[in-house]
């Protein structure tokens, strides 16, 4: 595990839980990693299994009826503790989020000058007519055609792809330490969604920043990140190196996903995640493991630590 | 050789664009090709070609500027009012977001008997119609009292194939229909169609950006680009 000084970004014991009318669904259970300084960390998983609310968590983004448990240190400092005032001063400017959805995050009725310059102005107090100049600089360097017409125009005047990449250069315009890029490339077809990795790898070294990429593409993983960790019903499964991962997956889950890749034959793993509300006891994966063993159904296994890769499976212990 | 089931013929669709000066913008130009009995069909291209435009005008939801679409010979346009109903049954289309193809104020039990009912089925069979299709695409009863937001959504697409199935339909559409969906679960839907076809003998359209799930799928394919088709093979 990196030291204090490496790391940017160290989540310990998160839990999350919300509160809904059919019972208290446990959203993220124990989930511990650190993001180190300058490295891209993938958080991959299906839908549902507490991605991107790890990622709202660090920014305290969630709905009311949640409740967080843990510590999310960030300079020295526990995020979860931080009142909003704080927070405000560290969202946007220290740690940013690319929402998953550009088609939302973005608002219709302003221009895109007016959204990529709101972070300066707020921020920085930065003019008007300075904060559009570096918001069209930032423009070109993002090697955008036309960052004049750009600003001008409106969301509805932009394709899917164009409206994700200005919603990255929203995101790293005030040239935050921590970028979480959440599902930064779903829907997105192979030419943009290469278009909006670029994009992504060039603001990262642009400011030497760190980057937490959740995603369910593992392609997409494969290709951005340094580390990734396995996520499955709202645990981490796995945790290693990206290239000894795909080398190698030792979780039965995390081999299952690589079998329903499309160069291995869409293999799918059999039945369906399991219930947030009321999950499976022991190994929350078991039901659909194939080399479930007795101690599955009843003991949650620890995490056993095997050439630089922690892994949550009693078959390693 | 299989016979041809669907032959679209120089199908071409323009809109018109511009507040002041209306402009003809095309769409899709002059595309034919044939599509035959128990294959699939891959048109491919980036987003935006109009390849869910063709596949609307293929299952009659839109109406093309020009060209004709052929259903085992007959011309669409020229259909008679009492032989469309019985088209529309057979050529079936399955849209790219789960959740969003089904009502979201009906549970899943009436989002299905609803289509029956559609098609006057006796209230008697209508309920073994509805387990028999969902035990095809491999969904419990238990997901009958539920509403689209309380399923995952491999789930939801399951519940749109087993309405498209109420209908034995000949010919899918399926418009993206995994890329909305995990790694895992397009493995899954895309190998649930694969036996479905073999089963039921069905046709297929199968619209994507992804050349693996392309390649996966589809037994012929056609390329849009700038409105065009590039090549059939």
């Amino acid at each position: 595990m990196p030291d204090e000084a490496t790391s940017s970004l160290n989540i310990r014991e998160l839990k999350v839980t919300f509160d809904t009318p059919l019972g208290t669904v446990k959203a993220v259970d124990d989930v511990s990693f650190e993001l180190n300084a300058g490295e891209t960390l993938a958080l991959v998983g299906e839908t549902g299994c507490g991605k991107s609310v790890v990622a709202h968590s660090i920014l305290k983004l969630l709905p009311a009826n949640a409740k967080i448990k843990g510590q999310i240190l960030f300079r020295n400092q526990n995020l979860l503790k931080l009142g909003e005032k704080d927070l405000a001063q560290i969202r946007g400017k220290e740690i940013s989020l690319i929402m998953q959805n550009p088609a939302l995050a973005l608002n219709p009725v302003y221009s895109i000058g007016h959204q990529m310059t709101e972070p300066l102005m707020v921020h920085e107090g930065m003019r008007k007519a300075k904060a559009i100049l570096k918001a069209k600089d930032l423009l070109k360097r993002l090697r955008f055609i036309g960052p004049d017409v750009a600003t001008r125009a409106y969301p509805f005047e932009m394709s899917g792809g164009m409206k994700q990449r200005i919603l990255i250069g929203i995101s790293v315009i005030l040239n935050p330490k921590i970028i979480i890029a959440d599902e930064p490339t779903t829907g997105l077809d192979s030419r943009l969604r290469d278009m909006v990795l670029e994009e992504l790898r060039l603001v990262k070294e642009m400011d030497r920043s760190s980057m937490i990429f959740i995603s369910h593409d593992l392609k997409a993983a494969r290709e951005i990140s340094d580390r990734i960790a396995i996520m499955y019903a709202g645990e981490i499964l796995e945790i290693g190196s990206t290239a000894e991962f795909f080398k190698e997956p030792f979780h039965p889950y995390s081999k299952k996903l690589l079998d329903s890749l499309p160069e291995r034959g869409f293999n799918p793993i059999p039945g369906t995640s399991p219930s947030v509300i009321h999950p499976p006891e022991g190994c929350k994966f078991h039901p659909r493991c194939t080399s479930r063993k007795e101690i599955c159904s009843k003991e949650s296994p620890d995490f056993v630590r095997i050439k630089d890769r922690d892994i949550k499976c009693v078959l390693y212990s | 050789m299989c016979a041809v089931q669907l032959e679209v013929r120089n199908i071409s669709k323009t809109y018109e664009t511009g507040l002041f000066s209306r402009k003809a913008r095309f769409v899709l130009e002059n595309i034919s090709f044939d599509v035959q009995e128990g294959r699939t069909f891959g048109i491919v291209g980036e987003s935006g070609t109009g390849k869910t435009t063709l596949g609307k005008i293929i299952a009659a939801i839109e109406k093309p500027t020009a060209g004709e679409i052929l259903f085992r010979g007959n011309t669409l346009a020229v259909m008679k009012r009492k032989e469309f109903p019985t088209f529309r049954r057979n050529v079936q289309m399955m849209f790219q977001d789960p959740e969003g193809s089904l009502n979201p104020k009906k549970t899943i039990r009436k989002s299905l008997d609803e289509v029956l009912r559609l098609i006057k089925m006796p209230k008697g069979t209508r309920e073994y119609a509805i387990r028999d299709s969902l035990l095809t695409v491999g969904l419990s009863r238990e997901i009958l009292v539920r509403y689209p937001n309380q399923l995952s959504g491999g789930q939801n697409q399951r519940v749109a194939l087993a309405r498209i199935l109420l209908l034995e339909p000949e010919v899918i559409i399926l418009d993206e229909p995994t890329s909305a969906l995990d790694i895992s679960v397009q493995a899954q839907i895309l190998n649930l169609l694969k036996d479905l076809q073999l089963k039921k003998a069905l046709t297929y359209i199968f619209i994507s950006h992804d050349m693996d799930v392309i390649r996966f799928m589809c037994h012929d394919i056609g390329i849009i680009k700038n409105s065009k088709l590039l090549a059939t093979c």
